[in-house]
């Protein structure tokens, strides 16, 4: 009897494993897609959004409104966090499970591009966008960072390039007045920051981020660039180079600069801006939001201004993109979904949902995004994004983009934490630079 | 032979059955670890990124890491935790645990909250440590009261790395201290007392009753340790995210971040590299160990 219910419960195991590995397996054909059948419409037509925007997304009501003009077609939305939504991507693209539209930071699109992994969004597209020419629809900075090897691999959905925030209370408390270029910069900076006696600043600081999107900004300003103009060489470690790494370096060695590393948790500054640690920082529009949400306090001490210029204006170019994986289970519905995210109601969505600034031309130019904004003093803070995205300039579009961006981020923080100097720790970046640069071709 | 037979019959009943029951746990097992294992192994030698086909390299992705500065430098950060870690670690928790194996009042007390760290899951432990170290935290308030200006701990690359292997020392101190313990109450009292009569003191008594009575139980720690502390990662993850400067990437760290950049083969490669260095240092253990154990 014993023997009897031994075997029995054997069998039951085995049958139990092999249903759950059967029904695993027609869940995952079903999300992949099988092989696009589902958007010739002959079955049911259905998505899988991945949207890492969080509690304030756009995105989410958007699904709502979607559902109702299309209800042929089934959206399963999915929220992710930023943090790891990358690696999840990686998994799912190379198991054969992708979503079929994911927002993607765009710095992590070079990456994915150059292996291949996104759809080529120009044969899919036509060329138009809600009925007209793309071209016509976004500036040329954000045309170059949708494109690879001459086709669209993603749609910008929302954008990011710099301007300087600044508590406009303290400046005029102070008599400071807002800097235009990089001499006014330091000096506005010093004579805002109050230091303890260590001479190290300890409240209204300018925030210094040790990363390559803040770098870029000085670099681009100093008509430096992080490779030559044909992607094949590092070309940071140049007389330009140094000199961008030595003026941020600056505001730490004259006491009017708080370092803020990985170590502080939170890259938006915010517990420093809460405690007033912060008094001015780089950072793009989706910082409205964030000031708007997490410092209500302080509406209308904070204003933005026009990133100080060195010898030229200029600014990194990033943002979101809306991309759809070349595995994608139904990428004519995807696209019909991305169409939709960037029309000009939806994109007014990015502003006044979650305080980003929409990619497109249309909703840029809008008076709805042009009103004066009473946390920012009365003023209409879009018009400085739109003035800086004129000069932003997306990252290179090579394979080992996310290697080459750790090699930077590292000689910057060795030489602003005085580790290396800026032409030892500019050279060291270089070297590997032009390493992985060598094993692409 | 009908006897024969009835014996035979009975046999392959019972291993039959054996088999049975056996057969859901090694399908499962070949099912996600054995041939996950094998692909593993195939992926490392090639060119890989999870969508087009794989492409034969042989050891290329081997030749690569071996040269290549990153992944030199996890390994030496590696090599690094794991040595504070497994010198600072195990004595901590030996000193623990003959403190507690005296007659001290609330023994269970303090045994329990010295395991309470080893229950609490890894993140955990490194966001509040994090916290702590944080250049306004607790650390620093603390040394503020003395007159001792703070640092910024996990954002100076000679202290990253000493910060996150404090974080996995206390974590694993419960642990330690909790396995000797048990180890130090199975040494039997008459050996004491024996060396006490021989006039043996105390530190004689550690070194030639204790340490040997120890011996299987401080290998099990080091051969346990050294593998756990080798795959380093939540910590880093959590604290530091490799930085700064990779001052803190760790060999997992290394992996992770090139199965991000969808680089399976290396990511596969540093796996199986890594696997082979525990190899080594569990063999060279366990010779050590019959070495003096003869």
């Amino acid at each position: 009897m014993r023997r009897l219910a031994a075997l029995a419960a054997a069998v039951a195991a085995i049958a139990i494993l092999v249903t759950a590995c059967g029904g695993s397996n027609s869940e995952s054909s079903s999300s992949s897609g099988s092989t696009g059948s589902e958007s010739d419409g002959g079955g049911d037509h259905s998505i899988t959004v991945w949207d890492y925007y969080g509690s304030a997304t756009p995105i989410k009501p958007a699904v709502e409104e979607f559902r109702k003009l299309h209800p042929d077609i089934k959206v399963d939305y999915q929220v992710l966090d930023y943090e790891t939504i990358q690696d999840k991507f990686s998994v799912a693209v190379s198991s054969g499970s992708p979503p079929d539209v994911a927002t993607l930071d765009m710095t992590w699109i070079p990456t994915y591009a150059s292996k291949g992994l996104l759809a080529d969004i120009s044969s899919l597209s036509g060329g138009e966008l809600n009925g007209a020419a793309i071209e016509d629809q976004y500036s040329q900075g954000a045309l170059d960072s949708m494109t690879y090897d001459e086709k669209y691999v993603t749609m910008l959905y929302d954008f990011d390039a710099y301007a300087l925030y600044y508590r406009a209370d303290k400046l005029k408390e102070k008599g400071i007045a807002v800097p235009e270029n990089w001499d006014e910069f330091r000096e506005a900076a010093s004579e805002l920051a109050e230091r303890d006696s260590g001479g190290k600043a300890k409240k209204y600081a300018f925030q210094v981020l040790p990363d390559t999107f803040h770098y870029d900004q000085f670099l681009l300003q100093n008509k430096g660039s992080i490779l030559n103009s044909d992607w094949t060489e590092a070309a940071l470690d140049s007389p330009a180079g140094e000199g961008a790494l030595e003026y941020f370096k600056g505001f730490l060695e004259d006491g009017s600069g708080i370092y803020w590393g990985k170590d502080q948790g939170d890259s938006t500054g915010l517990p420093g801006i809460k405690d007033e640690r912060i008094g001015m920082f780089l950072n793009g529009p989706y910082m409205m939001g964030v000031l708007k949400d997490g410092v209500p306090e302080q509406k209308g001490d904070w204003k933005v201004a026009l990133a100080p210029v060195g010898q030229q204006e200029g600014s990194y170019l990033g943002g979101t993109g809306l991309a759809i994986p070349v595995n994608a289970g139904d990428t004519e519905d995807a696209w019909t979904f991305v169409q939709f995210l960037l029309q000009k109601e939806q994109q007014l969505a990015v502003y006044t949902e979650a305080g980003a600034a929409p990619a497109t031309e249309e909703a840029l130019n809008s008076a709805e995004l042009n009103k004066p904004d009473p946390f920012f003093g009365g003023e209409a803070p879009f018009g400085v994004f739109r003035q800086a995205l004129k000069s932003a300039t997306p990252f290179p579009y090579v394979r080992s983009w996310t290697q080459i961006d750790r090699a930077v981020e590292d000689g910057v923080t060795s030489a602003l934490l005085g580790d290396k100097s800026a032409s030892d720790a500019l050279a060291g970046s270089a070297g590997r630079i032009d390493e992985l640069l060598g094993q692409e071709s | 032979m009908g006897v024969l037979r009835t014996l035979g019959a009975s046999r392959l009943r019972r291993v039959g059955e054996g088999y049975a029951l056996i057969t859901p746990a090694m399908l499962v097992a070949t099912l996600f670890l054995f041939i996950p294992i094998a692909l593993s192994a195939y992926w490392s030698m090639t060119e890989y990124n999870g969508l087009t086909s794989p492409r034969w390299v042989g050891f290329d992705n081997y030749t690569y890491l071996l040269s290549d500065p990153e992944f030199t430098k996890a390994f030496v950060n590696t090599v690094i935790f794991v040595s504070l870690g497994m010198t600072i670690g195990p004595a901590l928790g030996l000193i623990t645990a003959l403190l507690l194996n005296e007659k001290v009042p609330w023994r269970g007390a303090f045994r329990t909250a010295y395991f309470l760290p080893v229950t609490t899951s890894l993140v955990v432990v490194a966001v509040v440590w994090k916290l702590l170290l944080n250049q306004d935290g607790v650390v620093n308030w603390f040394l503020s009261l003395f007159g001792i200006p703070g640092h910024a701990w996990l954002a100076d690359s000679s202290t990253a790395l000493p910060s996150v292997a404090a974080a996995s020392i206390w974590q694993g101190l419960g642990f330690e201290t909790v396995v000797f313990l048990a180890a130090l109450q199975s040494i039997p009292g008459y050996l004491y007392d024996a060396a006490k009569v021989d006039g043996a003191g105390a530190w004689a008594r550690f070194r030639h009753v204790t340490l040997p009575g120890l011996r299987p139980t401080i290998l099990f720690v080091f051969v346990i340790g050294i593998i756990g502390s080798f795959q380093v990662f939540d910590q880093v993850f959590v604290m530091t995210q490799g930085g700064p400067s990779g001052a803190t990437t760790t060999i997992v760290y290394d992996l992770v971040q090139r199965f991000r950049d969808l680089d399976l083969g290396k990511a596969s490669a540093v796996a199986y590299l890594l696997l082979m260095i525990l190899g080594a240092i569990s063999l060279f253990q366990f010779w050590i160990f019959e070495r003096r154990s003869r």
